[in-house]
């Protein structure tokens, strides 16, 4: 393979170099025309300035970065996990769950019980999924089982959401479901951030010291289990860190689709298809593809926002597709 | 004889309806300030809401609807009074059935507010009381107007729930600009009840915000946009104010009032 000549440093390298970029354009991009010099030159939060740069704009681009990163990251967990392709937070319906699960704590006045209920309510969703996953798919490494559990999971956790956001208390609940199903993190504020960030930074953690395990099962659970991982530990904190992160990022962002998904594809030939490498940079992917999504948000819509899982999905549904129709072939 | 029998202004070449049925709020107050109670069969459910209704006290034993065609047909109703964006299905449906319905239009203006009153007073016949509720509230306007002449002209932008702002061609745009105010969402060119970006509103630089404070503690999301710090900022150095939802949700001489709370607070 050719494209594996390409050194993990020149892959990081020039990925960090693109998201650094994205970052700034996001910074840069908004309804408002400002200078970025005046923002930072003038005292915080006095200037219009900086009140749009620091309390806007950069929230709204750190939870973009950070979302991203977690759904590229949980989706290339996920494929090496499931050892199947298209397994994604959001097409396997993790992320529907966890929406789920933020949903009760958010509009029931749990979330004011503690800054921890939020992210915790999208954990307990999304963990409940993957278990659900686990006991459907189990060992079954076929396509359509998972696809099918996918679709069944997603139509229970979506007909949820709707039912919980029906009986909220609030008159608004309802119209808010376009929020948890297509995901945005427009008007976002760094309280959202804080909140999050402790529960993604956690699940990250945790699925990126699975790397080597991963690599292993690559060649099946029994070669994974006499070279001294322990299979069943190993899963359960691959399972609880794609939970925290998806279902932080979820509470606080909604269900954005399939950047898991394309992202893990995109890159796995760069990194000669080895689930450890894959698992940094679709991070760093993810983080990219949902700035970049974010900015294409903001330029194409004024005054009422189009939610950036309308934007994704039209990106990641055909590219779906596309899988499918390359693995039917395969299987024929 | 007759024409001593009837009140004043009265048409009587026309039947005046006997058994009036409201389908929605703002048909509902009008018909408790302008028709006689005895005209009235019965009311929506949104007159007893003490969070949208200005009449929740003149509702006393009147039967209330829930808006739907089988609740209205038992009261054989010779007319129907409907609000024009709400309940379409109930209109059309009723309409179909003969039933004779009449539609509240949204009015964008007072003078359309006024159109909207005498309309009332003669599908209900009781043009008299409409026309005298018209002279007061122009009176009144009048008599605010001066009473706060002297203070200065102030800029403001209302920011409810979801991020939505109150543009021109609104009734309360006309409300804000009777009160002395220039509304800066329609200088910037919004019209209508649209989303305002936050990044818009802090450029603008209002002398006022105008929240909508009435859902500030309902969790939702729509409320989240109202708590975001940045704006925090901005009304830590301005003034923050709501009209009371139901001086301004409708069409009626509560909006001199709205008028008057808002000149008040310049």
């Amino acid at each position: 393979m050719k494209l594996e000549a390409i050194s993990s440093r020149a892959l990081l390298g020039s990925l960090l170099l693109v998201l650094f970029i994205a970052f700034f354009t996001a910074l840069m991009v908004g309804p408002v025309d400002i200078s970025l010099f005046k923002a930072i030159s003038s005292e915080p939060d006095t200037s219009m300035e900086s009140l749009i740069l620091f309390e806007i704009r950069l929230p709204r681009a750190l939870l973009a970065l950070l979302v991203g990163a977690t759904l590229g990251l949980a989706g290339a967990a996920l494929q090496g996990l499931l050892r199947n392709p298209l397994a994604e937070p959001g097409i396997i319906g993790v992320s529907n769950f966890a929406a789920l699960g933020a949903v009760v704590v958010f509009y029931y006045g749990l979330s004011q019980a503690a800054w921890f209920a939020l992210p915790l309510g999208g954990l307990v969703g999304a963990l409940l999924s993957v278990v659900i996953i686990f006991a459907l798919v189990g060992k079954s490494r076929s396509i359509v089982t998972l696809i099918l559990a996918g679709v069944a999971i997603n139509a229970i956790g979506g007909a949820l959401i709707a039912l919980v956001l029906n009986f909220a208390p609030s008159p608004y609940a309802m119209q808010e479901i376009l929020f948890w199903l297509l995901g945005s993190v427009a008007n976002r504020s760094t309280n959202e951030l804080l909140i999050a960030l402790p529960f993604m930074a956690v699940g990250w953690l945790m699925i990126l010291s699975s790397g080597r395990f991963l690599n292993a099962l690559t060649l099946g659970e029994e070669t994974a289990h006499s070279m001294g991982f322990e299979v069943n530990r190993y899963r359960w904190i691959l399972v609880l860190g794609v939970a925290a992160s998806v279902g932080a990022a979820v509470s606080v962002a909604g269900n954005i689709g399939f950047i898991g998904l394309v992202v893990p594809h995109l890159i796995r030939p760069f990194v000669g298809y080895e689930p450890r490498r894959l698992l940094i940079s679709s991070a760093l992917g993810g983080a990219i593809l949902l700035l970049v999504a974010d900015i294409a948000v903001q330029l194409f819509s004024s005054g009422g926002e189009i939610k950036l899982g309308v934007i994704t999905s039209l990106v990641g549904g055909p590219f779906f597709l596309f899988l499918i129709l390359k693995s039917r072939n395969m299987m024929l | 004889m007759l024409i001593s029998l009837s009140l004043p202004g009265d048409d009587n070449t026309k039947q005046r309806p006997q058994r009036i049925v409201s389908t929605g709020l703002c048909a509902d107050q009008l018909l408790l300030m302008i028709a006689d109670r005895s005209q009235i069969e019965s009311l929506s459910s949104f007159v007893t809401d003490p969070n949208m209704s200005y009449m929740i006290d003149a509702v006393g034993d009147l039967p209330l609807n829930n808006s739907s065609v089988e609740e209205v047909i038992p009261y054989q109703p010779d007319l129907v009074v409907a609000s024009s964006f709400a309940a379409r299905d109930t209109t059309r449906f009723l309409r179909r059935l003969g039933y004779e319905v009449k539609l509240l239009n949204l009015p964008t203006t007072l003078e359309e507010t006024y159109v909207l009153l005498r309309e009332f007073g003669e599908w209900t016949g009781n043009e008299a009381r409409a026309e005298a509720m018209i002279g007061q509230m122009k009176l009144e306007i009048v008599e605010i107007q001066s009473r706060y002449a002297h203070r200065p002209e102030k800029s403001v932008i209302v920011y409810s729930p979801n991020g939505y702002t109150i543009g021109s061609n609104t009734l309360e745009n006309d409300i804000l600009n009777k009160a002395g105010y220039r509304n800066l969402a329609a200088e910037m060119g919004i019209d209508g009840f649209q989303q305002i970006s936050l990044e818009s509103l802090i450029a603008a630089k209002p002398d006022l915000l105008y929240i909508d404070n009435n859902v500030i503690n309902s969790d939702s999301l729509a409320s989240a946009y109202i708590a975001h710090p940045a704006l925090e900022h901005v009304v830590a150095q301005k003034h923050q104010i709501s009209i009371p939802t139901p001086l301004r949700i409708c069409a009626g001489p509560m909006l001199t009032e709205a008028i008057a709370y808002m000149a008040q607070k310049r």
